[in-house]
């Protein structure tokens, strides 16, 4: 089997959660079902974001569906997520781009037999995902010169950053993958490849820019949303956070404490200075934080935030196994709706900091 | 069209197909090697991803070794074996060998368990630095607990030695954290990532320190100064360094509430 079914995947360290109207909005607004569904049910709004930030309604008004999705595997593959990567490879299969095709980007890196604006915007992604450090102008420089106008490369920068949170989400539980991953190898696929791409490339419609009040791109980290303003993806980005922070699973606190970790190891001052004001105004300020910032240890956090707060600075950069053996063993210590959301919320943090790192380093916002 | 007019097309059809099928030949032949060019180059990038950042492998492929450095902060952990030239001459070399892989197999572990990254085994020496690869803003809890994890790691060692009748191991580690020039260097037949500056100077020295104190671990108190106050240390004499101009506070590590 092709894709990264080599890479070392954990048991999936949480039961399913069954919820059948969930389920089955997803599987309406999807076209399809998915079996990840019940996993992320331990906290709808995963449920709901996986939906509303779905490539083909209407997300991109710059980018075609096939530069997304490669940009995706590109960091994914970086990222050694099974999952995602696995997934969205069998997406692209059910297009139409042939398995001699796609093998041969896989052995390559996704740097080789692709045009140029695609090659330099997988690259993109990859380094927004390393952010070691972010992409600066001179890639920036790189994609304009490749024919990309300024809302494809900031479409491109929410493709990655969103691949970013989904590698992270899929990862830390050990997502089973999609039984239907081998989907494009069966006869009767084969057999009915061109309708099949036809449909599949049917149902993806480009989006149109949309005009949007200032006041309702505002809110936590609304400098990295105003990132994508005038796009569909402000919208979508905008709901995702507030939807997340309004799930009481895991408290506010939690959750921006989180964030605070994954700035600071990012080195992303704006990221960390936001978190901290957000912080602020749940009773936590000053030197509290930084004490908890600079050993992620300290006697004022919760039962669950003196897990969280040093498990979100290993979600930062990690290798597969390594990061699923320190979240199983999180896992055993907190309930498993408490762990999807810490993992929802570390595949936020990351994207939202990585973000912020690359406004910061393009002076974009 | 005649016979011969027939047999001339079919004789140009033939001729055609040939030269259509010895260029297809030849186009998957060129095709493979590409293929295989490629597995090697990527096995390549995989192998030297373990000795620098992903960043610095691209470039070197991309377009060759690069000679300009970046100014880092790191933590630097110098650690050997205690009385290894004694250990050395007493037993025979394949054993030695083999008690060496055990001990660097395990020190590595304590390395990477914590986010380090083990620059070089210099005889039984191993130098691990932290927040080389990627900026780490607790590099200096990391490295410390990775010394806390070799302790442990050479006192289990020690165990599984001694029931085989081998020598029993102990070990030395210093540490210090500061500034300096991290890239490629070496010559052109053989380079290595490397962290240049004082700071590994320094660990290394105070890794020596070790033995005239009595302790296993020992840091300096640039490494105390982001140090989480929960690490037992006991303080010792400022040391006088060669090549530093003031004494260098030093501390015993004795350990953390964590283990």
């Amino acid at each position: 089997m092709a894709g990264l079914s080599g890479i070392e995947w954990g048991e999936c360290v949480v039961p399913p959660r069954r919820d059948p109207e969930l389920e089955d909005w997803a599987a309406r607004e999807l076209g399809t079902r998915l079996d990840l569904v019940p996993y992320l049910a331990h906290t709808p709004w995963q449920v709901r974001a996986l939906v509303s930030h779905a490539f083909e309604r209407g997300l991109f008004v710059h980018l075609h569906q096939e530069l997304a999705e490669l940009v995706w595997l590109a960091v994914s593959q970086d990222n050694s997520c099974r999952y995602c990567y696995d997934t969205h490879r069998a997406l692209l299969r059910l297009t139409g781009i042939p398995e001699a095709r796609m093998r041969r980007l896989e052995e390559q890196g996704f740097t080789a037999d692709l045009d140029l604006p695609t090659r330099r915007a997988c690259d993109f992604g990859r380094r927004l995902s390393r952010c070691n450090p972010p992409p600066d102008a001179e890639d920036v420089a790189g994609l304009r010169e490749a024919g990309l106008s300024d809302g494809a490369v900031r479409e491109i920068a929410w493709v990655a950053s969103y691949a970013v949170a989904g590698n992270r989400i899929s990862t830390l539980p050990a997502l089973p993958p999609e039984p239907h991953e081998d989907m494009p190898e069966r006869w009767t696929v084969r057999l009915l490849a061109p309708l099949v791409a036809r449909r599949v490339r049917g149902r993806f419609r480009r989006g149109r820019p949309e005009t949007q009040a200032a006041e309702s791109l505002e809110g936590p980290y609304a400098f990295v949303v105003r990132l994508f303003e005038g796009l569909p993806t402000a919208r979508v980005t905008r709901e995702g956070i507030d939807d997340a922070l309004a799930s009481p699973i895991l408290p506010a606190r939690t959750k921006w404490l989180v964030c605070a970790v994954v700035a600071r190891a990012l080195g992303c001052a704006r990221s960390e200075s936001e978190a901290k004001r957000l912080l602020a105004a749940e009773g936590l300020a000053g030197e509290e934080v930084e004490g908890i910032l600079r050993h992620l240890a300290s006697p004022k956090l919760d039962r669950v935030e003196t897990l969280a707060v040093p498990f979100a600075r290993e979600t930062v950069w990690y290798q597969t196994a390594q990061i699923q053996r320190k979240a199983r063993e999180l896992a055993k210590q907190i309930s498993p709706a408490e762990f999807m959301e810490l993992a929802g919320m570390a595949g936020v943090a990351n994207r939202l900091c990585r973000l912020g790192a690359l406004a910061d380093a393009l002076s974009w916002a | 069209m005649g016979l011969t007019g027939a047999l001339a097309l079919l004789a140009a059809l033939l001729v055609l197909a040939a030269l259509w099928w010895r260029s297809e030949r030849e186009r998957r032949r060129l095709r493979d090697r590409l293929v295989s060019a490629s597995r090697e180059l990527q096995n390549l990038q995989t192998s030297f991803a373990r000795f620098a950042p992903e960043e610095i492998v691209e470039r070197v492929i991309a377009t060759g070794v690069e000679t300009h450095g970046e100014r880092k902060e790191v933590t630097a952990l110098f650690a050997d074996i205690v009385g290894y030239t004694a250990l050395a001459e007493s037993v025979e070399p394949t054993v030695l060998v083999r008690i060496l892989n055990g001990y660097f197999e395990r020190m590595s572990r304590a390395v990477t368990d914590h986010r380090g990254h083990v620059s070089t085994f210099v005889g039984d020496g191993v130098l691990a630095l932290f927040g080389a690869f990627e900026p780490n803003p607790w590099q200096a809890n990391d490295a410390v607990h990775s010394a806390l994890a070799m302790r442990r790691e050479v006192a289990d060692y020690s165990r599984e030695l001694g029931a085989r009748g081998l020598p029993r191991l102990a070990i030395g580690v210093g540490l210090h954290r500061g500034s300096g020039v991290a890239g490629l260097v070496g010559s052109r037949d053989l380079m290595q990532y490397a962290f240049v500056g004082r700071t590994v100077n320094v660990a290394s020295r105070v890794q020596d320190l070790t033995r005239v104190h009595g302790v296993d671990i020992l840091l300096t108190g640039a490494v105390r100064e982001t140090l989480d106050p929960r690490f037992r240390l006991r303080p010792l004499p400022p040391a006088e360094l060669r090549g530093v101009a003031r004494p260098v506070p030093l501390f015993a590590v004795e350990g953390h509430p964590d283990g």
